[in-house]
């Protein structure tokens, strides 16, 4: 490539990749600067561990950290859990294939804070749940379900959420595997389970990490459907920056902002790396 | 059973969970908004045993939302315009030019989505700070959601320049046409429906963000989002945060029926009306 070819490259890409190489990296810079102890916006500015050092003597941290990454891997392993066999039968177009496929993509178009309301309004102490499940006989009373201490309401709002996007992803991917090779599967005497296990997983890998990936990490540092239908005596890891940030310790929150974003990069990894793992011994050779 | 069978069997017991899923609560939402405060809805009773648009006019009157929704619809068509400005660039150079580290710049731009939102709003806010910049909170957010969205319109633009058929720009060229022609009958054609489907998708991923315009514009910046998460926080009023959800998704949902159509026209040589 000539200097005039790559000046233009260099110039058309300045505005798009090079701003966001710019803001994102100087938000890196400043996260993990501030963790350690520059760039304080009260006081002095000077290099130390002592932000670091009594971050890591609290037990709050733990909690959130483990809370968070508890969030995160289920929200991802059930959104794509559930997506998988749907994807699966949504395959081949069928009478009804299209209604069912919008439906089932319709929470796509619902914000966070409004699938968040929409839920706790379903599940509230004299919600329609409780009614309902009062009216069956199964429950003598109303339930407390709200804010619920192992935060499985969250994850029932991140699946909702979030299953949809699992879908399209790996729609696409299952609908680009050839008929041949799974009806060779099928005369080799493959059944469902050696199907998906040796040929559909292998050949969705790419789509069923980028959809675990993806779900992870927005699931991992969620903070309003922590802070709305999440439990009251656990902190997500977002929530707990927040919390630094509102009270002016922003050296505090920029610690939780790495951890945060360590969290989420070596999670992704893993993750990408056990479905490969896992599927490894699934494939043909 | 025939596959027909379990099809049928299978479409109706999802069609009925789905319904559940999704009939149940925005019903719940629809009625709640309409709960007159004469009388509460109490638990013993199916419906709202009052019901008018007392909320609706009540939420307009003396909440914050008609700063919300001007703010919400003026930042969100900004951040739309901005954004493809800024992206097209980019998309034309990843999608129509051949040059080394293209795919290294295609990782980079999805640094937005890799970075949790709510790090980006916090030290973007410190960044901010630092820079003294933090009266001015309509230009910082416009500047940090033109940034953060801007993967979506560089993918998407990329493709639509990718699907320029150099055949008709070859063409538009020998016929004697100038560069702005040859852009206005090769290139347009090809690239309408996705700047049309760029500048939805922001439009709707800026009007639903929630962790830079809560985090930038607290305390005097609302949008929407904001508002609904206040009114969802300590003085939660069931019916108010109806009505704030149901503003908050309509245009949602019709723009996204809008984005659907768009899509599926994206189709060069349809839009160019050559095959």
């Amino acid at each position: 490539m000539t200097a005039k070819k790559w000046i233009t490259v260099l110039a058309l890409l300045a505005p798009g990749v090079g701003l966001i190489a710019v803001m994102i990296g100087t938000v890196i810079y400043m996260a993990v600067a501030q963790s350690l102890g520059y760039y304080s916006l009260m006081g002095e500015s000077e290099f130390s561990f002592e932000f670091w050092d009594k971050m890591l003597g609290r037990k709050a941290y733990y909690k959130s950290v483990r809370f968070s990454i508890y969030i995160g891997f289920f929200s991802a392993l059930f959104s794509v859990a559930l997506a998988y066999p749907l994807a699966i039968w949504l395959r081949k177009p069928f009478n009804g294939s299209l209604l069912i496929g919008a439906v089932l993509k319709a929470p796509l178009l619902v914000p966070g804070l409004v699938a968040a309301f929409l839920f706790i309004n379903v599940i509230s102490y004299n919600g329609i749940l409780n009614q309902f499940m009062q009216w069956i006989g199964f429950w003598d009373a109303p339930h407390r379900l709200q804010n619920d201490r192992n935060g499985y309401g969250i994850l029932v709002l991140q699946t909702w959420k979030n299953m949809p996007f699992a879908l399209l992803l790996l729609t696409g991917a299952v609908q680009s595997i050839s008929d041949d090779v799974l009806d060779a599967a099928r005369d080799l005497g493959a059944g469902t389970m050696a199907r998906f296990r040796k040929i559909i997983a292998p050949l969705t890998i790419s789509s069923m990490q980028a959809a675990l990936v993806i779900i992870f990490i927005g699931a991992v540092a969620d903070f309003s459907f922590q802070v709305i239908a999440g439990p009251t005596n656990r902190q997500s890891l977002a929530q707990f920056m927040v919390f630094f940030k509102d009270s002016g310790r922003w050296h505090d929150a920029a610690v939780v902002g790495v951890t945060l974003m360590a969290v989420a990069l070596i999670g992704s990894a893993l993750l990408a790396f056990a479905t490969r793992i896992i599927l490894k011994g699934g494939r043909i050779k | 059973m025939k596959q027909a069978t379990i099809n049928k069997i299978l479409m109706y017991s999802l069609i009925t969970v789905c319904a559940v899923w999704l009939i149940i609560p925005f019903t719940m939402a629809v009625l709640w908004s309409l709960v007159d405060p004469v009388e509460p809805w109490t638990a013993d009773k199916l419906l709202p045993p009052v019901m008018s648009t007392y909320r609706w006019a009540y939420m307009w009157e003396n909440s914050s939302l008609r700063p919300a929704l001007f703010n919400s619809y003026v930042l969100a068509p900004s951040a739309a315009i901005v954004t493809l400005l800024l992206a097209s660039p980019t998309a034309y150079a990843l999608g129509r030019i051949q040059f080394p580290g293209r795919e290294v710049a295609k990782l980079i731009t999805l640094l937005p989505l890799v970075v949790p939102g709510f790090v980006t709003a916090i030290f973007f806010s410190s960044i901010i700070f630092q820079l003294g910049l933090h009266a001015w909170r309509f230009g910082a957010i416009l500047f940090a959601h033109s940034v953060i969205l801007m993967p979506y319109a560089i993918r998407i633009m990329t493709v639509s320049f990718e699907q320029v058929r150099q055949d008709h720009i070859d063409a538009a060229r020998d016929l004697g046409a100038t560069t702005i022609e040859r852009w206005k009958v090769a290139y347009m054609p090809a690239l309408k429906p996705g700047i049309m489907a760029a500048l939805l998708i922001v439009f709707i991923q800026s009007i639903e963000e929630f962790a830079i315009a809560f985090i930038v514009g607290s305390p005097s910046f609302v949008t929407v989002p904001t508002l609904l998460f206040s009114t969802l926080g300590q003085d939660f009023v069931r019916p108010n945060a109806a009505v704030l959800a149901l503003i908050l998704i309509v245009p949602n949902v019709i723009m996204m029926l809008i984005l659907e159509r768009l899509l599926k026209s994206a189709n060069p040589s349809l839009s160019s009306g050559k095959g």
